[in-house]
């Protein structure tokens, strides 16, 4: 599959070769990210960003290969956690660039961030520091249009709806569906199979145990990622 | 219907046949029908099930003079999305909700993920034994939190509270800290136990030593619920307590009064070896025979059972609880004026009382909002399903609750083609540009075709006959047509050939691939669109009806908004099609045909059929041209 033209809505990666690192999205939002290097730590192929998405922090982002990142999604990897130092240090301040860059978000394959959808590390305040901890998202997960997931994980299958809020630290375990609109407190557990829904958010289900079958509810990660881009 | 155009929904067969009964295949088999084609007026309007045949042959179904109506009140029971469903290996059947049964394979707390034993799920009342709590205001999950957190000292130390992140609501708030962050329940359940007064301060002290005054003269209980942690030196309180004794906590109160009625129909109850000692004492054929007894020796009716009166003079009588210690509350006299007092007073107002909600979670005194409690999170169960009718395990997930995979799992979509949608833009109909049609908006009268797309999930090649009335059911009669009702379907294979074909396959259907590609291949009747390896595409050409009342139903002019609103309001205006599908395939004879001494023979095959309705959700039509 050869690199689409730099004409197209999505940026494809190709490999995880050096290569690939010009066509990060950073010659779209070069205000934002030209002062960031570009090691970046994609590390497998085929993800479809969209060059109208915001990514900071790229250093930090790990997208596990056939991500989907649609247009207006916002990704803060530049929320990483800081390696441990006194607790006098403020994280919002710039820091020094560290040797080792930390990952701050981690997404699995086959896994779609869809419009305007934000992905933000879960953040904490222990014992008096305020840190971030890393957003681990599973593969075949959907981020609905314009929600906000700030989970400490996200499972595989999951299927975070439309609008929905998934608050600090919570924990989607996997086949779980946050249906749309929903507000999922922060700190909560989903466990596997269920459906929450309402503000705040509520065990209102479970799905079938069909859920996630290739090709059925839940199970339509590759076709959605193949249908990007195509028209 | 809650899903987004286009799904599809599968039928379970349950619906007409309300005892699933393995038979009744065999009766339908035996019975094959070849239904006369007819057609049925469009215009007819009627809102009932219409007689009306499928022009397919093979259509046997016992009830095959009626077809599918999704939208009659009984297909709201019969209509999975298909990845609810089961499939019974046993009878050969799609298996509903309705149609198993469940049995709980573990209980496990959703906010820790720890798996309570079934032998203490109903000591800690169906509840999480941890520190697991959802917030008595909102219901969001309490975390457990140090006070000196904030103050940023921050060495683990000093009294801890639980906290709603989504409200913000803290036990601090009912005046409730905990010493410990671990077994905050015990903590928790000593401190709320003893007293009900809102004199929260004191409470943790007094609280702890009333319940031990309750505990050390029950302490041989049985079943008492709580663990026994007895402190010493509680022996002379007893004794000072036993007449002005604070007021019991709800719960404490049921024990106290558990006990005294278990004591009271120990005492009166008559035989010595009476079970009702022990739990559901009243339910025992023990308790009917005392209350036999009652009646008898208090009536002339006595004499018809043997005249025995000299067992039966002398009836037993219980009585009820007398004193604070055996679990009698006196209501204060004053009670419900305070409440009023407190409910007007200016600074309760409207938040300070507790919402229905919120008092329906917890004990019935509670009134106030400073009188709710944290309330331990509700177990929720993993379970196994069985068929109802031949009690063989459908789905068994594995008992960990982190686990998700299943030991057993029969899920149709292993055996039914799994069917997908998708509306097909064709550039043909020359005035039509060629953008996907709007599901959410399809004009009336106008055609649209969509590709239905049937992928068989079993190792053998399956035979399809599908059928629809070709005129959909309900007030707006789209006439469907399905253009290549007959067609096969290849094996599954291996998932490595799926995932190697995959990303290549579907490309021929796209419009994208060029437009005179797309041009060049037109919609034909008695052909199938596609096919792949394990999957075929048809088309279905679909002429939507009108709405009642829109401007394109015949013989109106103008709009009628009432009549569409109303069409709207029932659904009236989704486009569904009711499908029947009817797959032949040769399945390779299993154990139950008893050749599990010998081997079986490859070439040892059974022809096996299934046949059952779907229904595709197109879309809504619009009232406009």
């Amino acid at each position: 599959m050869p690199p689409k033209a730099a004409k197209g809505e999505y940026i494809e990666t190709v490999s995880s070769s050096p290569l690939s690192t010009p066509v990060k999205p950073t010659d779209t939002n070069a205000s934002l990210q030209s002062q960031e290097p570009l090691s970046n730590t994609h590390q497998d192929t085929g993800n479809k960003i969209s060059r109208r998405s915001q990514i900071h922090g790229t250093q930090h982002i790990i997208l596990g290969g056939k991500t989907v990142i649609q247009a207006e999604a916002v990704i803060r990897g530049d929320l990483y956690r800081l390696p441990s130092t006194p607790a006098s240090t403020d994280p919002n301040n710039p820091p020094q660039p560290s040797t080792a860059p930390s990952v701050a978000i981690t997404v699995g394959r086959y896994s779609y961030i869809s419009k305007g959808a934000i992905l933000r590390p879960p953040s904490r305040l222990h014992r008096g520091v305020h840190s971030y901890y890393p957003l681990k998202i599973g593969d075949h997960v959907f981020v609905g249009e314009s929600a906000v997931v700030e989970a400490a994980s996200l499972g595989n299958h999951v299927h975070v709806g439309a609008r929905a809020t998934v608050g600090s630290m919570a924990i989607i375990k996997d086949f779980s569906v946050v249906l749309d609109g929903a507000v999922v407190p922060p700190g909560m557990v989903v466990p596997s199979w269920c459906v929450v829904g309402g503000r705040p958010a509520r065990i209102v289900g479970e799905v079938g145990e069909g859920y996630g079958v290739e090709g059925a509810e839940g199970g339509l990660a590759r076709e959605r990622y193949r249908a990007v881009g195509r028209s | 219907m809650s899903r987004p155009f286009p799904y599809t929904y599968v039928s379970c067969p349950c619906a007409n046949t309300p005892v699933p009964d393995p038979a009744k295949k065999r009766r339908s088999r035996d019975s094959p029908q070849k239904p006369t084609p007819e057609r049925t007026d469009p215009d007819d309007k009627d809102n009932k099930k219409q007689p009306e045949n499928t022009p397919e042959e093979e259509v046997d179904e016992e009830e095959e003079e009626q077809t599918f109506d999704p939208r009659s009140p009984r297909s709201n029971f019969s209509l999975y999305p298909p990845e609810q469903l089961l499939y019974c290996e046993d009878c050969h059947q799609i298996k509903c909700p309705r149609c198993i049964t469940e049995e709980i394979v573990s209980w496990y707390c959703p906010n820790c993920l720890f798996e309570t034993p079934s032998s203490m799920v109903k000591g800690d009342a169906n509840r999480c034994g941890r520190n697991c709590f959802n917030c008595p205001v909102c219901t969001s999950p309490l975390s457990v939190s140090t006070i000196e957190n904030v103050a940023g000292k921050g060495n683990g130390q000093g009294p801890w509270v639980l906290s709603c992140a989504y409200c913000l609501w803290t036990t601090l708030d009912i005046g409730i800290k905990f010493d410990k962050p671990t077994n905050i329940r015990n903590q928790l359940q000593k401190m709320t136990d003893s007293t009900s007064a809102p004199t929260f301060d004191t409470r943790s002290r007094q609280g702890s030593r009333a319940f031990s005054d309750l505990k050390s003269p029950l302490s041989n209980l049985a079943s008492f619920d709580e663990p026994v942690s007895t402190p010493t030196g509680s022996g002379e309180q007893v004794k000072e307590n036993e007449t002005d004794s604070p007021p019991l906590g709800v719960e404490a109160r049921f024990a106290a009064l558990k006990n005294f009625y278990r004591n009271q129909i120990s005492e009166t109850s008559t035989s010595p070896n009476d079970p009702l000692g022990s739990d559901l004492g009243f339910s025992s054929p023990g308790a009917l025979n005392r209350l036999m007894s009652l009646y008898a020796s208090s009536s002339r009716l006595g004499g018809l059972y043997g005249g025995n009166k000299k067992q039966k003079s002398k009836p037993p009588v219980m009585r009820e609880a007398i004193n604070a210690s055996e679990g009698l509350r006196i209501a204060p006299e004053n009670a419900d004026a305070a409440i009023i007092e407190r409910l007007s007073s200016p600074d309760c107002g409207w938040d300070g009382v507790a919402s229905l909600s919120q008092r329906a979670e917890q004990s019935p005194d509670v009134r106030f909002v400073d009188d709710l409690l944290p309330l331990p999170v509700l177990l929720r169960t993993k379970r196994a399903k069985r068929c109802k009718s031949c009690k063989h395990i459908l789905v068994k997930p594995e008992t960990k609750p982190q686990s998700t995979r299943f030991r057993i799992r029969l899920i149709a979509l292993s055996y039914i083609p799994l069917p997908s949608l998708r509306p097909l833009a064709l550039p043909t109909s020359s005035l039509i540009p060629a953008p996907a049609p709007d599901l959410n908006a399809l004009p009336p009268l106008r055609p649209v075709h969509v590709l239905l797309t049937l992928k068989n999930h079993m190792f053998d090649p399956v035979r399809i006959t599908l059928a629809t009335p070709s005129v959909t059911p309900g007030r707006v009669a789209s006439k469907v047509t399905i253009l290549s009702p007959q067609f096969d379907i290849g094996p599954n294979s291996d998932v490595w050939d799926e995932a190697l074909q995959g990303a290549s396959a579907p490309v021929t259907t796209d419009p994208r691939a060029g437009g005179l590609r797309a041009a060049e291949k037109v919609p034909e009747a008695g052909k199938v669109w596609d096919k792949g390896r394990n999957w075929t595409t048809v088309v279905l050409e679909v002429i939507p009806g009108t709405l009642p009342g829109s401007e394109a139903d015949a013989g109106k002019e103008g709009i009628d908004e009432d009549e569409i609103a109303v069409a709207a309001q029932q659904d009236e205006d989704v486009l569904e099609i009711p499908v029947f599908v009817h797959m032949e395939w040769d399945a390779e004879a299993q154990l139950e045909q008893q050749n599990v001494g010998k081997a079986s023979k490859p070439d040892d095959l059974v022809a096996r059929e299934l046949a059952y309705w779907m229904v595709l959700g197109v879309g809504r039509i619009t009232a406009a041209l």
